[in-house]
């Protein structure tokens, strides 16, 4: 008997404490520096070595490039196939130059599968984007470099 | 019964009830094929293989470091412990030395890891039986843990943080702290889960005595984990076979009496104790800076060789076995899954049992499908 | 004209009867409306979260897109299934839930209610039928769930019909009539309400009556858990609503009766009658649904056990320990 009274004092101490419900299309939730959303891409700093399609667990990069006047490798086309993408952030993490990168984005609703084949410049809107949505980080990596 | 003629009585037929696939309580994909004669169970058939995705044919043909990300997939309410036993083994295998401050780091979030996998276990039992608030209670506080683990390794879920000789990242500035805050306050919450759920007197008419076994069947069975340790035999990897750097702590491994869903309930509450006592410990002792990687050859090659380690996971001894030829992807890669292996008492348990236990004791026996399946 | 429970049945009482059932119809479907609004909310607070928010403001039309949303959905009757029984069960089920309105007295001038001698009685035996609605539905639904929903909600109801009934049969003993309304007046002369001496009984009553509703911790006919949702698992659409409709109705209705016999019904100092009975009805509402947040759901042998050996001894200790100081005072 008691300790069904004390877990009904329980439920109703919870009445009135404050609610943890994010009010979530209204309120976008806060995403910490590191969270692995799609990627986002640099095509001037990509030098075509294919390390991150060779990573990728499920093989879901597929790139080409080719050589531009001064002999250096370009990037020609570089797509993800969203579809099989984990997230994994491999990609990243083998990356020279830093050219593929994780973004915040998340929400990747489509009616489509053919809307989750990312090419290279959804992917370099994709860092636009971030870029606009988070310039105190920039401005902290530039700092840094100088 | 002797006295009536066979033709006198109520003809009553044995009926088959399909629990699952697309059940409530069945903690995923799991489908039961319950014999019931009455209310009483005469045969239990778990149909698994709804999840299965090939985690082990898959790893033939992925290097060491891509598997990692599989592993997050297996028993996905545990995925820091899955990361560390696979990069565990392979360490093992290699002879790699890792980093002091990476050692610590992958104690802290693997038994944070623990917590959040008990606290679920207790929420999802609670709503198994019928009570819906624990598990909303327990989802605002596991809550805080999957953030803090978002904001060391940027998933919510599927971490992919543990990296073979080391971890992927340092802790960010002023994480530790936030840890050591959140030890705190899910201190002060335990007061609570026993209010509402360890003292009331319907929850333990529900599982006191309800799903028993003794040792001797758990080791028949090969049962680990709470399953083995709710019948009072103190079997846990983390003192037995000192892993990591688990030797250090000071910590008990709680055990039950009976052997029944209460003690096995009880357990989780004791061990997210237990484990945040270890973390508690580790943020005092942890060296300051650091590397977190240590030095692993550019290409992981596993020398030939068979290599077994097994860790103490959320649901029991959680074991790779590798089978190498000596190149960068494994030969064979088997994985000891505790879910799957503690599936296999479920049959024994609930024949002879009424229909309405099949929830209470399927719960306690804590499963997660997608390790079951893999 | 308003009078029409003395008068001979003409065309104006009639009508006037017709009015009435209207009326109450549509108050207790408001009242239906709002209490699962509310039970949301409450829920959602005591759950650490906001319950419904978005239709409408404060989330206020919620239930009336729901049960518009039913409305309009396709009637699927399984194939398999008896269809006319099928089809029969929402309305067994849901045709007395309404009619025991008539003998809740809701306010002091007793407006649109049948003023019966034999309110109590007419209460029980009427709410038993819908355990016939609930049978029929789990039969007809050829469905293994449903069967096993269907049957154990009629052996709860049945063997908790009779501590609720005899918790009742103290209070009648005390006020001397079975009619509602001069079980209320007795309490406002006694100046006592029913509850202090007949703890016991209101006890009794309490629990008796939430399983009953099926309502947590008794809620096993529709355990989510085990029976997916028990005997209406093949219901969609508005005959779903009509169960669900019923056992709101009846959360009403067991509210007025727990206010009616124990809390004194309307009367109570300085507030209006109709206010005080609101107030009354909604303690008890509430009181349901923090049980509903805050307890597991018991076992179906458990409960049977509990019904037959702790409540009806408990209901009968409290019928003699009534009668016997009746009998000296």
């Amino acid at each position: 008997m008691i300790g069904f009274l004390k877990g009904l004092s329980v439920t109703l101490r919870q009445l009135p404490k404050k609610k943890v419900t994010l009010q979530y299309p209204d309120v976008k939730p806060e995403w910490p520096e590191r969270f692995r959303g799609v990627h986002r891409f640099i095509p001037e700093l990509c030098i075509a070595c294919n390390q991150c399609a060779r990573i990728c667990p499920t093989s879901c990069i597929s790139l080409s490039g080719e050589r531009d006047e001064n002999k250096k490798m370009k990037i020609h086309t570089f797509d993800i196939n969203f579809d099989i993408c984990i997230l994994c952030d491999l990609c990243t993490e083998v990356c020279p130059t830093e050219a593929v990168l994780m973004s915040d984005t998340f929400e990747m609703a489509k009616y489509s599968r053919d809307d989750l084949y990312l090419d290279m410049h959804w992917l370099h809107d994709n860092q636009l984007k971030y870029e606009q949505a988070h310039p105190d980080r920039f401005e902290r990596a530039r700092g840094e470099a100088d | 019964m002797s006295l009536i003629d066979e033709k006198d009585q109520v003809r009553t037929e044995e009926m088959l009830l399909n629990l699952g696939p697309q059940h409530p309580s069945t903690h995923g994909v799991l489908r039961l094929l319950v014999k019931i004669n009455g209310e009483t169970i005469t045969d239990v058939e778990p149909v698994i293989g709804y999840l299965h995705r090939g985690t082990e044919k898959l790893a033939e043909d992925l290097q060491y470091t891509q598997i990692i990300p599989y592993t997050d997939r297996l028993d996905y309410l545990a995925a820091m412990l899955n990361n560390y036993a696979l990069c565990h083994t392979i360490e093992q295998a290699m002879d790699l030395e890792v980093p002091e401050r990476a050692e610590y780091l992958r104690v802290i979030v693997m038994e944070m890891q623990r917590v959040a996998s008990h606290l679920m276990f207790i929420g999802a039992y609670l709503l198994d039986l019928g009570a819906m608030s624990p598990f909303l209670y327990v989802f605002a506080d596991r809550e805080q843990i999957v953030q803090l683990f978002n904001e060391i390794c940027g998933a919510r879920l599927t971490y992919n943080y543990m990296r073979v000789g080391g971890v992927k990242w340092d802790a960010p500035p002023g994480w530790l702290e936030k840890v050591a805050d959140f030890v705190q306050y899910l201190k002060q919450k335990f007061h609570m889960y026993d209010e509402l759920i360890t003292g009331n007197e319907i929850f333990l008419a529900r599982t006191r005595g309800i799903g028993r076994f003794d040792t001797e069947t758990a080791l028949a069975y090969g049962l680990s984990g709470i399953n083995l340790r709710s019948t009072g035999y103190p079997w846990d990897l983390r003192r037995k076979k000192p892993y990591s750097i688990y030797d250090r702590f000071d910590f008990d491994i709680p055990v039950g009496q009976n052997g029944d869903c209460f003690d096995r309930y009880y357990l989780h509450l004791l061990e997210i104790k237990e484990s945040l006592r270890i973390v508690e410990q580790a943020l005092k002792s942890i060296p300051s800076s650091g590397p977190v990687l240590g030095k692993v050859p550019k290409m992981i090659r596993v020398p030939a060789g068979e290599y077994y380690s097994g860790i103490e996971g959320a649901r029991g001894e959680l074991g790779f076995y590798i089978v190498s030829e000596g190149k960068d992807k494994p030969y064979r890669l088997k994985i000891r899954k505790p879910s799957f292996i503690n599936l296999q008492l479920l049959p024994e348990l609930l024949r002879g049992q009424s229909i309405a236990n099949v929830i209470a004791i399927l719960g306690a026996v804590d499963i997660v499908l997608g390790e079951v399946d893999a | 004209m308003w009078d029409w429970r003395s008068q001979p049945l003409t065309v104006p009482s009639v009508i006037a009867m017709l009015i009435g059932a209207v009326v109450i119809l549509l108050l207790a479907l408001g009242v239906v409306t709002y209490t699962i609004y509310v039970q949301r909310r409450i829920l959602g607070w005591m759950q650490l979260r906001i319950g419904p928010n978005r239709v409408g403001p404060l989330g206020l039309f919620q239930t009336i897109a729901d049960v518009l949303k039913l409305l309009i959905k396709e009637d699927v009757v399984p194939a398999k299934a008896d269809r006319a029984l099928f089809m029969l069960a929402p309305i067994i089920a849901f045709v007395p839930s309404f009619t025991v309105m008539a003998v809740i007295p809701f306010s002091a001038h007793n407006v649109f209610t049948a003023n019966l001698g034999i309110g109590v009685l007419f209460y029980l035996a009427l709410s038993a039928i819908t355990i016939h609605g609930v049978m029929l539905a789990g039969w007809a639904s050829n469905n293994k769930y449903a069967l096993i929903g269907g049957m154990r909600s009629a052996a709860q109801m049945l063997s908790y019909e009779i501590p609720l009934g005899l918790s009742l049969v103290g209070v009648v003993l005390m006020a001397g009539s079975l009619n509602l309304n001069d079980i209320v007046l007795a309490q406002q002369h006694a100046g006592l309400w029913n509850v202090i001496p007949q703890i016991l009984g209101f006890i009794v009553f309490l629990i008796a009556s939430t399983a009953e509703l099926n309502r947590t911790p008794f809620d096993l006919p529709e355990a989510e858990s085990e029976l997916v949702a028990g005997y209406h698992v093949e219901y969609t659409g508005f005959r779903f609503a009509f169960f669900m409709l019923t056992e709101y109705m009846y959360l009403f209705a067991m509210a007025g009766l727990c206010a009616t016999l124990f809390l004194g019904g309307w009367s109570g100092p300085l507030l209006p009658g109709w206010l005080w009975f609101a107030i009354k009805v909604f303690l008890y509402i509430f009181f349901q649904f923090w049980l509903q947040a805050t307890l597991p759901r018991f076992r179906v042998d458990q409960l049977m056990t509990f019904s037959w050996k702790v409540l009806l001894p408990l209901a009968l200790v409290n019928l003699v320990l009534t009668g016997v100081v009746k009998a000296i005072w």
